[in-house]
């Protein structure tokens, strides 16, 4: 495998129970690049998420993260080898400080003491601008600023590898540009970031190369805008128009 | 409106009251305790009331430690009070040991018998869990009721030659209370406790960054266990005679679980105040026997209603102060 590769699926298959969702999905993904995955509903992306982050073990083929071979490896033990996730709805632990929260992360993910915690979590407040914020109880943030909180927390956790699940969903427009401001802080930082989004503008200017899913497999892989207006993408995503 | 006070409120950053002012009230009321009963200015009454209160205050910090941290609720806290209580018994009575050597053996089997339950109750989560305790409890009642190495129901009598006096057991029972909160502070200000505190919050997201959640648990159950069966066992010391019926009776978890959403549950502050609330309540409601429970209960009932974090957990949150905290700064 190329060293410049951090992830790559290998001919996948997987689902829940008998229902197979992922159908011989390859892809590979750079070292240091933000790598987008569009799709219609029920394409897989979220399944894939959770075969990356060791939910669901694939039923054939082969995961490879960093030069190991993740396929039948625990969830716990991705997360120790640097695969940190955002759920799509924010989970904060809502009585504690927007500080504790990420310390949390940085003492247990990362297994630092509490004394070398408090400066991962202060850089992760810091790339993610919830430094000024930090002693808010999260319970009291907004959305864009727990979904701000959802990624900091990631970030304690000290990945290499960020996934990010909608994390501009329900935002607004100068929200989202915020997202995409510190997507790029992130990615300047040196984090590798795989990221689903069905906001458009976010995958087409924020992203390194993009891949469009549909139905369990790759579609079409390659640069933002080219993907964006490949007949192929357009037919299965937005199929459904009609011409007037 | 709701906004507009979630927005005001945004910039309001939490005052702890801790540290060495707080090491000074605690040392300063502490050394009260122990200086007011021996120059006889606290009747005997009165020390009577405040072992209750030391008493009830360490079984209810244990019980927030489990329910209000770890999620686990326990219908079941008088499984470890009734083995407590029956060790006292036997060492002193059937052995004719020290009560120091019933304590002991209390302990230990407290201690020992979470770590037992746990391999079996550990598979379950939420109501499952605390039913799952009370049937344990109402087991071993039905266990003691007819085994007659402890006398079946007629129950036993605590011997001691000489017997301790109030003041004494006022003591052992003001160190127990103080040892144990101290130790549920250390615990929660160590890197354990900032797990724990996750936990409170979203037990699952805090697994997702890493917390151990099986450990926690354990490490919770245990110190639960032994605290609380010690805590029993100088409460039948006081008392003189266990009977399976009462050591082993759900009242003693109706009363802890009171204590501690009265005074606020998930908070350290909390069941120190709903202790206090509780002997007051229990000693003037004595009058009124028939009365008595219900009252209690209405007056659960309201506080659940219209201060669902408890009495001082809706004044920390309303003033935004925290006492005993386990809160870290990012500035130290």
């Amino acid at each position: 495998m190329d060293t410049d590769t951090i992830l790559s699926f290998e001919h996948v298959n997987a689902g829940y129970g008998r229902v197979q969702i992922l159908n011989d999905l390859s892809f590979e993904m750079k070292r240091g690049e933000v790598y987008g995955v569009i799709g219609p509903n029920g394409c897989g992306k979220t399944t894939m998420f959770n075969a990356l982050i060791g939910l669901i073990i694939p039923t054939k083929g082969k995961i490879a993260y960093d030069g190991h071979d993740v396929t039948k490896t625990n969830a716990a033990a991705r997360c120790k080898l640097g695969i940190g996730r955002t759920y799509q709805v924010p989970r904060p632990f809502e009585g504690m400080s927007v500080f504790e929260n990420v310390l949390v992360a940085s003492v247990h993910g990362a297994g630092h003491s509490e004394k070398d915690g408090r400066r991962v979590a202060l850089e992760a407040l810091k790339l993610t601008e919830l430094y000024e914020k930090r002693e808010i109880r999260a319970g009291e943030l907004t959305l864009l600023d727990r979904k701000r909180l959802e990624i900091a927390r990631a970030l304690g956790t000290e990945p290499k590898l960020l996934l990010l699940d909608e994390v501009a969903a329900g935002l607004t427009e100068a929200e989202v540009q915020d997202v995409m401001k510190m997507v790029a802080n992130l990615k300047a930082a040196g984090y590798s970031i795989i990221w689903i989004e069905h906001v458009i503008q976010t995958m087409v200017e924020s992203t390194d190369t993009l891949m469009c899913m549909s139905e369990g497999h790759n579609l079409l892989v390659g640069e933002p805008l080219e993907v964006m207006n490949s007949k192929l993408v357009e037919e299965v995503y937005l199929g459904v128009e009609e011409d007037e | 409106m709701k906004t507009k006070t979630l927005e005001a409120s945004a910039h309001k950053q939490v005052r702890v009251f801790g540290g060495l002012p707080m090491l000074i009230t605690a040392v300063v009321i502490v050394a009260l305790l122990v200086i007011l009963p021996l120059t006889g200015v606290l009747s005997s009454n009165t020390q009577r009331y405040l072992l209750k209160i030391f008493l009830y205050c360490c079984l209810g910090s244990m019980w927030n430690l489990m329910s209000g941290y770890t999620g686990m609720t326990s219908l079941g806290q008088q499984s470890f009070i009734g083995i407590a209580g029956y060790s006292l018994a036997v060492m002193t009575f059937t052995y004719g040991a020290s009560y120091w050597a019933g304590f002991a053996v209390g302990g230990v089997l407290g201690a020992a018998l979470a770590l037992g339950l746990s391999v079996l109750l550990f598979r379950m989560r939420g109501m499952y869990f605390a039913i799952a305790t009370w049937v344990v409890a109402e087991a071993l009642k039905t266990f003691f009721t007819s085994w007659t190495f402890v006398k079946q129901g007629a129950g036993m009598t605590i011997k001691a030659k000489p017997y301790p006096s109030t003041t004494e057991i006022y003591m052992i029972a003001l160190v127990l209370c103080v040892v144990s909160l101290v130790v549920i502070y250390l615990l929660l200000r160590s890197k354990i406790g900032l797990g724990l505190t996750a936990m409170r919050d979203d037990a699952d997201a805090a697994s997702s960054v890493g917390v151990n959640i099986f450990q926690s648990k354990l490490l919770c159950f245990v110190i639960c266990g032994f605290f609380t069966a010690l805590a029993g066992g100088v409460f039948y010391l006081n008392k003189g005679s266990i009977y399976p019926s009462g050591g082993f009776g759900i009242n003693w978890t109706v009363s802890i679980v009171f204590i501690v959403i009265i005074g606020g549950i998930g908070t350290m502050g909390g069941p120190i105040l709903g202790a206090i609330i509780y002997t007051v309540l229990e000693e003037m409601l004595a009058s009124y026997p028939g009365y008595s429970n219900i009252i209690l209960g209405l007056i659960a009932i309201l506080v659940i209603l219209f201060l669902p974090d408890g009495i001082l957990g809706t004044l920390q949150k309303k003033f935004h102060f925290e006492i005993l905290s386990q809160k870290r700064f990012s500035k130290e």
